[in-house]
């Protein structure tokens, strides 16, 4: 893949990237959230469509509009981070669904299980194929998409964080399939943010930031901090107004917060007038831990305290009340009603500000409201009557936004607040926080992209895999540091790993 | 700075052309599809006022007017479910319950006023433990009211033990003329009563605190959870209007039989859908208005009043119905889908 080139409007999300894979080797393609890496890996696998550039499989050029199943032919397969299996049909029924066998009309479900069993044989998977694959554990599973890939012929193996969710025997087991696989002449690309176990498998390393593509060589010959310092490289601009002033009284404090997998024993303090920033990867749980201290998700054990009272706090209705709200991760699926108005999205939480004694919402202080929500934050709309839906990222932000500052919070915990939304639209919402700031809130923002949570928070906890593996300040740290942290995993690799 | 009080002030300005009734009126969300079955109802009136001119005469026109009053009570219902995201199918067999108790009762000597509250108390029973099935247990609705559906019917035959019941009798002759035979101001009593259920249950949707959380939860589940919404609360409120609803059909159908029957309302859950989104309630959840119910139960009425008067057989009259029906709502369907695939297209630029 040369100079492939990607627009989606107003980022250029792939700025002259390429990629070169040779037959039989692992290669891994490294990069920080929001890099490129799985752009590159869609618009190989045709996905998207590049806006420029070309790819050659095997030193065939490929049109520009490559589709999935033309990209299948071709043998690249991808295994997502999410798989897709149909989880009520057996081993067998997925690896051959939609090119079933069939003999005399009806399946042939005796010639499909046994074919099943031979290819799972050939890589020594352990597997029944007449099982149901909903019963299989997550790696099992993803041995069976592998499988899938592989009866179809693939050269090339896409895997996208491919480990995420297995356990340490599991991981060594998927490890020897993938070197399995390259010993038969297979060419595997490796996408992982846990940079410790490459070098169980990894031949060839190519690094990406920013959309481009910064460099590539053998694994063997890099060092670790090279390949951090490649990936992060660059100067946090001057695009993050932060203002500082001295931070308040201690306000909201969460002490031993467990909630399932990814939320293990997480403490801190919040105080007032300060931006306390989360950062950490992609899966780091950093959003189960905010949903779990909204009450959105059940909680196991915990303490939370606001100013020095202990709240209780099981559903987010208990968290409005007390003013902890929650600005979600997700507008689409979270945050916004898209088909209610503007209006009726910015009053929903606070109708209980506007309801006469009989409950009937008083219409004028609904408008009032609105209004000076729309002052406050430059909602452009044609209207407050207007759907939600129909406004763009970064206003629909705004709107999400601004239903919780009609009401007097103390804690206001901010999810991802720019994902996918243009750089002005980021800038004002970075003049909000910081306006919220000065009021006295206590702020909590999640976020992936380092430049901004280095940039907008006045204290940095970093999280890998569920715990809280570092706090920094944001004013003498480098994103090699926090980096570090968020890829502090408890010790599966360095001990326990006996390589092949 | 300037920028944006001229922003405020547009707004201001805005505020002020919608005080004109009649665009205030254009902008209610949902409007068009209420106007656009509104000239679909005209059309059907004057079709059979053509085919027979007696359609069109005031006794007609009362007449039709009661039988609109049982599909417009059961369709608010539904509406209130609908806007939910959700779906009651345990309507037709609640009517069939709060009827038969009530005549059971009567036919028991029972005070009829006592005997109508002890029916309208089950049938809110119902609706608490629909709500809850759905909304606390997470049960796909369909199949939640179904079971409720079922069990509701069993309860109609169960009381007068598996009979329907005698006549309920000169003493009831009070609540016959309340719910059905009596006259108000020129109207039919049941007419009163659904019009009353109507602009009561219209302020509640549209006007007040509980109505919006319908809406949102219809809208976007998730969202209202997080914005504060109680789902559960929400959810069991909208069955119980649609139980209530239920219960009082089931009475006026009580009192212009005379008696109970374990039949009454069958089939009348799915009036309740048609007569809902004829008139534009999204089955999906999130829109609707109750207006639009009317102008649904009309058109299901006029359907069923003016093919009698055409005289149609019956099989003939469901088939002509059935079809129209599905036609009314393919027709939206199609309308609508064209808007959307041209936003899918935009919003697929705008991700790309």
């Amino acid at each position: 893949m040369e100079h492939i080139n990607k627009f989606f409007p107003g980022v250029k999300a792939l700025d002259d990237a390429q990629l070169h894979l040779k037959e039989g080797e692992v290669m891994a393609l490294l990069g920080e959230n929001g890099a490129g890496k799985s752009t590159l890996m869609k618009i190989l696998s045709g996905v998207y469509t590049r806006d420029s550039g070309s790819v050659r499989i095997f030193g065939q050029e490929v049109d520009g509009n490559l589709s999935t199943r033309q990209a299948q032919a071709l043998g690249v397969a991808i295994i997502h981070q999410e798989l897709n299996m149909c989880q009520h049909l057996t081993v067998a029924n997925n690896i051959f669904l939609g090119r079933e066998l069939i003999k005399n009309g009806r399946l042939n479900n005796g010639e499909m299980n046994r074919r099943s069993a031979e290819l799972l044989e050939s890589f020594k998977i352990d597997l029944d194929p007449e099982t149901v694959v909903g019963s299989l554990s997550v790696a099992k599973q993803q041995m069976v998409e592998i499988s899938k890939a592989l009866s179809v012929d693939a050269k090339v193996l896409v895997m996208d964080e491919p480990t995420s969710a297995l356990s340490n025997s599991e991981i060594q087991e998927l490890f020897r399939i993938v070197r399995n696989l390259r010993d038969q002449g297979r060419s595997v690309i490796y996408i992982s943010h846990r940079l410790d176990e490459l070098h169980h498998i990894v031949d060839r390393v190519t690094i990406m930031r920013d959309g481009k593509y910064i460099t590539e060589g053998k694994f063997s010959e890099m060092s670790m901090e090279q390949i951090i310092a490649n990936m992060v490289g660059r100067k946090i601009t001057e695009q993050f107004p932060r203002d500082s002033i001295p931070r308040g009284e201690k306000l909201f404090s969460v002490k031993h917060l467990n909630a399932g997998r990814m939320v293990r024993d997480i403490s801190f303090d919040a105080y007032a007038g300060e931006v306390l920033g989360f950062a950490g990867l992609v899966g780091a749980g950093r959003t189960e831990a905010t949903r779990a201290i909204f009450g959105a998700d059940p909680k196991e054990s915990g303490q939370i305290e606001l100013e020095g009272k202990t709240l209780k706090i099981t559903c987010p209705q208990d968290a409005i009340r007390q003013g902890v709200v929650l600005v979600p991760e997700d507008r689409k699926r979270d945050g916004l009603c898209t088909k209610l108005s503007i209006s009726e999205n910015i009053s929903l939480p606070n109708l209980d500000q506007l309801c006469s004694r009989i409950g009937s919402v008083n219409r004028k202080k609904e408008e009032e409201m609105v209004f000076r929500c729309e002052r406050n934050l430059t909602i452009r709309m044609p209207g407050p009557h207007v759907l939600a839906g129909s406004l763009s990222g970064g206003n629909q932000q705004k709107v999400v936004v601004a239903k919780w500052l009609a009401r007097n919070s103390k804690v206001v915990i901010f999810d991802e607040p720019t994902r996918g939304i243009d750089v002005a639209a980021k800038v004002e919402i970075y003049h909000l926080i910081n306006q919220l700031k000065k009021e006295g809130i206590a702020l909590i923002v999640v976020s992936s992209e380092l430049p901004e949570i280095m940039g907008i928070s006045d204290r940095i906890l970093v999280m890998c895999d569920g715990r809280i593996t570092g706090e920094v300040n944001p004013r003498n740290t480098t994103e090699e540091e926090i980096l570090t942290f968020a890829t502090k995993f408890e010790d599966k690799f360095s001990s326990a790993v006996v390589d092949a | 700075m300037p920028e944006l009080s001229r922003n405020y002030y547009e707004g201001v300005a805005k505020m002020k052309t919608n005080q004109n009734p009649f665009i205030r009126v254009l902008a209610i969300r949902g409007i068009g599809q209420v106007l656009s079955a509104l000239v679909g109802l005209f059309i059907l009136c004057i079709i059979f006022s053509i085919i027979n001119p007696n359609f069109m005469s005031g006794a007609n026109i009362l007449s039709l007017m009661r039988q609109t009053c049982p599909y417009l009570l059961v369709g608010i219902g539904q509406a209130f479910v609908c806007i939910t995201g959700n779906i009651d199918l345990s309507i037709g067999s609640v009517m069939g319950m709060s009827c038969m108790i009530s005549a059971t009762l009567m036919t028991r000597n029972m005070n009829p006023w006592l005997a109508v509250l002890i029916a309208l108390l089950c049938c809110l029973a119902v609706g608490v433990i629909n709500g809850n099935l759905v909304a606390r247990f997470n049960l796909p609705p369909f199949i939640a009211t179904l079971g409720t559906m079922t069990v509701a019917r069993g309860i109609a035959q169960i009381v007068n033990g598996n009979y329907n019941t005698d006549s309920i009798g000169t003493g009831a002759e009070g609540f016959r003329n309340v719910f059905y035979y009596g006259k108000t101001l020129g109207l039919f009593n049941g007419v009163w009563i659904t019009l009353i259920i109507w602009f009561v249950f219209n302020f509640y949707l549209s006007r007040t605190r509980s109505g919006r959380h319908i809406y949102a939860i219809g809208s976007n589940v998730d969202a209202a959870r997080l914005s504060g919404v109680d789902v559960i609360k929400s959810t069991t409120k909208a069955y119980v209007v649609s139980s209530f609803c239920a219960g009082v059909t089931g009475l006026i159908l009580c009192a212009s039989a005379g008696m109970g029957s374990m039949e009454t309302g069958m089939s009348f859950e799915l009036y309740a859908v048609a007569a809902a989104v004829i008139g534009g309630v999204s089955t999906l959840g999130g829109s609707g208005l109750l207006a639009g119910v009317i102008v649904g139960a009309s058109i299901w009425a006029v359907l069923q009043n003016g093919l009698t008067f055409a005289n149609a057989p019956v099989a003939i009259r469901n088939i002509v119905i059935g079809i129209i029906v599905v036609a009314c709502v393919l027709i939206d369907v199609i309308l609508r889908s064209g808007k959307k695939l041209s936003q899918g297209k935009k919003e697929e630029k705008a991700a790309v």
